[in-house]
Parts: structure tokens; C-alpha cells; sequence
């Protein structure tokens, strides 16, 4: 019985760091380039035309700021309910704004790894992509949820039990 | 013992439901702070609120506008006095396009670099257009042209919508 436990802990584990491993690359890579070169991610905002002319500008000036926070909380291990939800929310937003812009046939580039127009155009790949990570993130959230309340079950049990 | 620690689950979820709330909202106050914050001080900063209109980003660079009206477009247009270009891809120009309009697709520039670009007559007139409101390949086409040395170059912002919604002549599968 013990021995089955550990084993479930362990894919637990291993699970979670995985995904948070993961996603914290995804975050911090997809954050430098939009730091380095805002006028640039401003006009790829812009190009996904869903946000009015007044939000484009500070929404490239404070999106990749949070990816940045995101992907450092995610690799220190901090804040991890908070960081967690948060990255499943956007990606889940990146895949919305993925799939509507593929749907209306905008030919835009992506944006998501480089500020640069030239990125090239998003595609069916691109959104392939996109939700793999959304599923990531989203195992993350979940993983973080059920080892947050494993632990307060155990010392509940481990004071009323004991 | 274990149904008392079960009983529990609901007042579990709303916690962790409550910190998630707080660390989340704490987080993204951080992120606005920084964003604003590295703005403020950094050299290359861009304005926290722009107006973002394609006629204005035409206008800035440059002194005269690269934008054409749809009037004298077609003005041109009637009077056979301009050469359309199409800057979106070949699948979306197949699927219609302005009459007698030259496929010349900006993700791809370079095949057609031989095959329509040197055949063009660099004293011409050239209208290039796309698809939107935001939509650069035009504007990108355009100024690819300006710089190899082409010397009259419109781009009709929005053009195939435009152009389609006047019932202006087009090319289509069907037609």
C-alpha cells in the first residue's frame, strides 16, 4: 500500500515539474524579444485588430512583463496557484485570438516568440502549438490545485488520525 | 475520520480559490508596474496611448502619403493608367481579385522576384493593395518597389474589401 502511494506521488512530481519546467521556458522565452522591441510588438498587437486603438499600446508595454513575471514565478516555484491560473488564462486568450484571426483569414504574423513582422504568418501549426501549451498549462493549474490540498488532507488527517 | 477531513473540501476549494485570486490579481499589479515603470526610463520608449490608423502610419514616412483614395484609384483604374498589385498570397488572389490586378504575394516576394518584378516597367504606375484595415503586405510591397527604384507607388489601404464592397470590376473563379 505504501509503495502504491509513493508511486503516485512520484508521477505527481514529476508531472509537475515537468509542465512548470515547460511552461516556464515557453513564458520567459516568449517574453524578451517583446521586451526588447515594444514598438514592434505594438504593431503586432495592433495587427491582431481585436483590441480598440487606445489598448494597443499599453497592452504590448505590460503583456510581456507579465510573461516575464509568470516565467519567473513558475521556475522559482513561487506563487505557483496565482502563476499557474494566470498561464492557463492567457494561453487559453492566445488560442482564442489564434483561432479567430485564422478563421476571418487574417494574414498576420504571430507575434508570440518574436516582436518581428517577419516572424512569418500564423498558421494551423501555430495554433497546434498554442494549445498543446493551453493543455500544459492547464494539467500545471490542476497539478498545483491537487498537490496544494494532498498536503492539507494529510495534516488534517495525520492531527485527527494521530 | 476520514468523512469529517472530506467535509473540509468545500472550505479547501474556496481557499485555494481565494489565493489563487490574490497571488494572480498580485502579480499582474507587478507587471503593470513594470511595464509603465521601464517605459518611463527607457530611451526607446513608445507613447502609453497612440492613435493606430494606417492612413497616419502612410503619412509618417515620408513626407507625401503613400495612401491612394478609392477615387482616384478608379479614376486610374477606368482610364487604364495604373497596374494593380496584389500582395496577399496566390490562394486567397485565386479565390478573387481586382481585374487585371498582378499576383505579387510579400511572404513570398522572392520567387516572384524574376518572374514579375523584373518584368515591370519601373516608370509605371503602381496601386498595390491587401485585405483589412491593419493588413502591411501592400504597405510592405510598396515600399519594397520604392526602394528598388520605382518611382510612382500608391498602396490602397484596405483595398479588396474596399474595392468589393463598390462593386468595382473584379476577377473571380467564377467569372
Amino acid at each position: 500500500m505504501p509503495q502504491k502511494k509513493l508511486s503516485y506521488d512520484t508521477t505527481l512530481t514529476l508531472g509537475y515539474h515537468f509542465t512548470r519546467l515547460v511552461m516556464t521556458c515557453v513564458f520567459l522565452y516568449a517574453s524578451i524579444d517583446k521586451i526588447i522591441h515594444p514598438d514592434l510588438f505594438a504593431q503586432a498587437v495592433y495587427n491582431y485588430q481585436v483590441l480598440p486603438g487606445y489598448l494597443v499600446n499599453l497592452t504590448a508595454l505590460i503583456l510581456p512583463w507579465l510573461e516575464l513575471l509568470l516565467g519567473t514565478c513558475l521556475l522559482f516555484n513561487r506563487w505557483m496557484a496565482g502563476a499557474s491560473a494566470l498561464a492557463a488564462m492567457l494561453m487559453a486568450l492566445f488560442v482564442g485570438m489564434i483561432t479567430f484571426n485564422l478563421a476571418r483569414g487574417l494574414d498576420i504574423s504571430c507575434g508570440c516568440f518574436s516582436a518581428a513582422p517577419d516572424e512569418g504568418p500564423i498558421t494551423a501549426l501555430t495554433l497546434a502549438r498554442d494549445v498543446l501549451f493551453l493543455i500544459f498549462s492547464l494539467t500545471l493549474a490542476m497539478l498545483v490545485y491537487v498537490r496544494k490540498t494532498r498536503n492539507v488532507m494529510e495534516i488534517l488527517e495525520e492531527n485527527r488520525g494521530g | 475520520m476520514l468523512l469529517k477531513t472530506y467535509s473540509l473540501a468545500p472550505a479547501l476549494v474556496w481557499h485555494h480559490i481565494g489565493n489563487t485570486a490574490r497571488q494572480a490579481i498580485f502579480i499582474i499589479l507587478l507587471s503593470m508596474a513594470l511595464g509603465i515603470a521601464v517605459n518611463l526610463i527607457r530611451p526607446d520608449s513608445i507613447p502609453f496611448v497612440e492613435t493606430w490608423s494606417m492612413a497616419d502610419k502612410l503619412a509618417a514616412e515620408g513626407g507625401d502619403t503613400l495612401a491612394i483614395t478609392l477615387e482616384d484609384a478608379t479614376a486610374l483604374f477606368a482610364d487604364n493608367a495604373a497596374i494593380f498589385l496584389d500582395a496577399r498570397s496566390q490562394a486567397e488572389y485565386d479565390r478573387g481579385h481586382i481585374q487585371d490586378a498582378v499576383n505579387l504575394p510579400w511572404h513570398e516576394v522572392d520567387n516572384y522576384f524574376e518572374t514579375v518584378i523584373m518584368t515591370l516597367n519601373p516608370e509605371a504606375m503602381y496601386i498595390t493593395y491587401c485585405d483589412g484595415e491593419a493588413c502591411l503586405l501592400s504597405h510592405d510591397l510598396a515600399m519594397l518597389l520604392k526602394d528598388l527604384g520605382f518611382t510612382r507607388v500608391k498602396v490602397l489601404v484596405n483595398g479588396w474589401t474596399l474595392w468589393k464592397e463598390h462593386d468595382l470590376p473584379v476577377t473571380t473563379p467564377s467569372s
